[in-house]
């Protein structure tokens, strides 16, 4: 099992309730599976601002894995391991 | 009659200040149906009606307000309008958009634009109550402010629901980048209110009663229905709503892509105190949206005491970027302030806040001392000193003077190297949208009309990791797309904040539809492209002819010489030659010159430009 430190903001930040969560991802220890977490603890909050029913799929957006960024649409089988800070960089689009 | 097309009035309001001559002319069909409305459409007249190398602040220059054929309708996000003219700023043909009520107010008294040509002797307004449009004396409002202004028209007029778009006092001293304020939202950038100012026109006031026309009014109806409840359930337009566009600065940061320091690094480490929470929890005390848009994502905030007392409609993420980490000041309630002087003077708020940036970064290299800053301590984070230098800049006042001038011409006066941090291309200082992870972006902004502009190219496709960011390949192209879905939006006078469902990376289904059940037309995607391929060479052409080549396609020298210092972004930037290669990439995929830059005769032909190849094709 993989703690990982989850960083969000705005409305996002609003359905988790703080800056900064701290998450338990059980196998698989990825990306995509701290994200099956996600929905699970926040349920459909969650999932209505980062899922787009009209195409059904997840939003597109950056991912800050501790210094590297990933991308939602890629990389949702990247591993995660114990400690890691993980920051949605969503919202976001031009001003 | 009724015009051959729905969504249009089929009239355009004609005003010559010079002899104060008002006429009403039939709207080309050949026009509307090859460069649309908006921009495209002022494009085309502003090529045919101005003079290459004219000054802009002169008579010859036309100042074109335009509208397209979806506003005034129920489409959402849909309620813009634009000014365009030669720019005093930049040289080039520009266009500097707005939101708001305006541009339907236009349409419902009877125009689909205003031309707006000559000089006046002394200052004037024009009212255009519907069919009955009057040049006015507004002597009695030289001076004033844009809200006092609108404040003192709504009584004399006695309509507390007429729409106005006025100057402040930089338009009024023709200020190169003094902007025109519309109700509450600005036609910031490229001086477009200096045009006007140089026109002696104070204030364009409109109120108009009637309609938009339709060909079915219940498919209009239905596409606006299906478009509303997509924007409500995009997870990319979330957000606005509640924070408005702010609702970028925290996420931005952690990426590290906001631009800090007058872009010396792009991690702001005050970012906390500036984000769009602590706005709302401090400020923010309503929301107010534009004509038939269900987005809201303008904030309307209050600073009711001390010494930042404020009132705004804002501040949006521009502002807060400009003068919060721009500037280094971590001060909600000043970023406040800053925004209400700049609406106050009537001042381009990106451009004030960059030309003090870079001023901040010449007092802390050593080249600007007190005794040049009027005692001021231009140092970063100095947030009253800023406020201090934005009223300078209002008034073009001791050192505001030499910013009024903006970065391009500040840096040639002082020298010693500063050009190199001046953060502009072709003039225009650059929003608070990272170019240097980001090479399609970058090529945008490089080949953009205006220059720094993030409407021009978007930055969202590899932002959002839509496209990846570290693929070269391909990126001059993309460029070229996402051009193509944003002029075609100016002309429809589309807001970019939907760009979930505009674009974001090539013209959209949803936008095709619009214009379809408007107008009555059957565009698919290969008709709509070509318009907007011929708009978007339509205002090349313009810049061609002015002299413009390559060589004016460039970023700041900071971009291509510095890499980003630190954070998730540390080492990216766009070194001369990528950039080289990029422009290579955009021509050679737009069937442009490789060698000038500019349309060649073919592609003229094709897209029905013939008229300009004698202009431009050597």
């Amino acid at each position: 099992m993989a703690k990982v430190r989850v960083k969000t903001f705005s409305v996002i930040r609003d359905v988790l309730g703080s800056d900064v969560v701290e998450i338990a991802v059980d196998k698989p220890e990825t990306v995509g599976g701290l994200f099956d977490v996600l929905l699970h603890n926040y349920g459909e909050p969650f999932k209505e601002k980062i899922w787009d029913p009209n195409t059904g799929e997840i939003a597109a957006f950056l991912i800050r894995l501790n210094d590297e960024m990933i991308r939602s649409t890629s990389d949702m089988s990247k591993e995660i391991k114990d400690g890691d800070k993980i920051a949605l960089i969503f919202p976001i689009g031009g001003g | 009659m009724a015009f051959k097309y729905g969504g249009y009035i089929g009239q355009l309001l004609r005003v010559n200040l010079t002899n104060k001559g008002i006429t009403k002319e039939t709207l080309r069909e050949d026009w509307a149906r090859d460069f649309v409305g908006g921009v495209g459409l002022s494009a085309r007249i502003i090529y045919e009606e101005v003079k290459p190398k004219i000054d802009p602040l002169g008579p010859e220059n036309k100042l074109v307000m335009m509208t397209g054929p979806v506003n005034g309708t129920m489409i959402p996000a849909a309620s813009r309008s634009s000014f365009c003219a030669k720019s005093p700023y930049t040289g080039s043909f520009f266009h500097s958009i707005f939101g708001g009520f305006l541009g339907p107010e236009v349409k419902f008294a009877g125009y689909d634009g205003v031309i707006i040509e000559g000089q006046a002797k002394a200052p004037v307004y024009i009212w255009i109550d519907d069919d009955k449009v009057q040049v006015k004396d507004a002597t009695h409002l030289w001076g004033k402010d844009p809200f006092k202004t609108q404040e003192i028209l709504r009584q004399e007029i006695g309509d507390e629901e007429i729409h106005i778009a006025t100057i402040g006092l930089a338009g009024e001293q023709k200020a190169p980048y003094a902007m025109i304020l519309c109700d509450i939202r600005a036609a910031g950038r490229g001086g477009m209110g200096a045009v006007m100012g140089s026109k002696n026109l104070k204030a364009i006031v409109v109120r108009g009663t009637g309609g938009v026309t339709v060909p079915n009014v219940l498919k209009v109806y239905n596409t606006a229905i299906r478009l509303n409840e997509v924007l409500s359930t995009n997870p990319a337009v979330k957000g606005l709503s509640e924070y408005g566009t702010p609702r970028n600065v925290g996420a931005m940061n952690e990426a590290g892509i906001l631009p800090t320091r007058n872009w010396q690094t792009e991690v702001f480490e005050g970012m906390k105190d500036i984000t769009a929470e602590v706005m709302r929890e401090k400020v923010v005390k309503g929301d107010r949206a534009c004509f038939a848009c269900s987005i809201n994502c303008t904030k309307y905030s209050v600073v009711p005491s001390g010494p930042y007392k404020s009132i705004i409609n804002g501040a949006d993420y521009e502002a807060i970027y400009g003068f919060g980490s721009c500037c280094a000041v971590d001060n909600i309630e000043a970023l406040c302030k800053a925004d209400e002087l700049c609406d106050h003077y009537g001042i381009d708020l990106i451009s004030t806040a960059l030309s003090i940036s870079w001023a901040m970064e010449c007092f802390e290299k050593g080249i600007f001392t007190k005794d040049d800053t009027d005692g001021i301590e231009l140092k970063f984070g100095n947030a009253d000193g800023m406020l201090q230098m934005i009223e300078k800049i209002g008034k073009r006042e001791g050192f505001g003077a030499l910013l009024a001038k903006g970065t391009r011409e500040a840096s040639k006066i002082v020298g010693k190297d500063t050009f190199r941090f001046a953060i502009q291309n072709k003039g225009l200082e650059f929003p608070g949208h990272t170019p240097r992870p980001f090479p399609a972006c970058a090529v945008g902004y490089a080949t953009g009309p205006r220059g720094g502009s993030h409407h021009d190219i978007r930055p969202t496709p590899e932002k959002t990791g839509l496209v990846d960011r570290k693929v070269f390949e391909g990126k001059g192209a993309l460029a070229a797309e996402i051009n193509h879905w944003l002029i075609l939006c100016d002309s429809m006078l589309l807001c970019h904040l939907a760009e979930a469902i505009w674009g974001p990376m090539k013209i959209s289904d949803d936008t095709i539809e619009a214009l379809n059940v408007v107008t009555g037309w059957e565009l698919n995607y290969e008709k709509a492209r070509k318009i907007a391929e011929r708009q978007w060479n339509m205002i090349r052409c313009f810049s061609a002819r002015e002299g413009f080549t390559r060589e004016n396609d460039q970023l700041p020298v900071r971009f291509m010489e510095e890499p980003v210092p630190e954070g998730p972004m540390k080492g990216s930037y766009i070194p001369k030659e990528t950039l080289e290669r990029l422009k290579n990439d955009y021509f050679s995929y737009r069937g442009w010159d490789l060698k000038t830059g500019n349309p060649t005769k073919e592609k003229l032909i094709e897209l029905g430009l013939d008229f300009a190849v004698e202009d431009i094709c050597l």
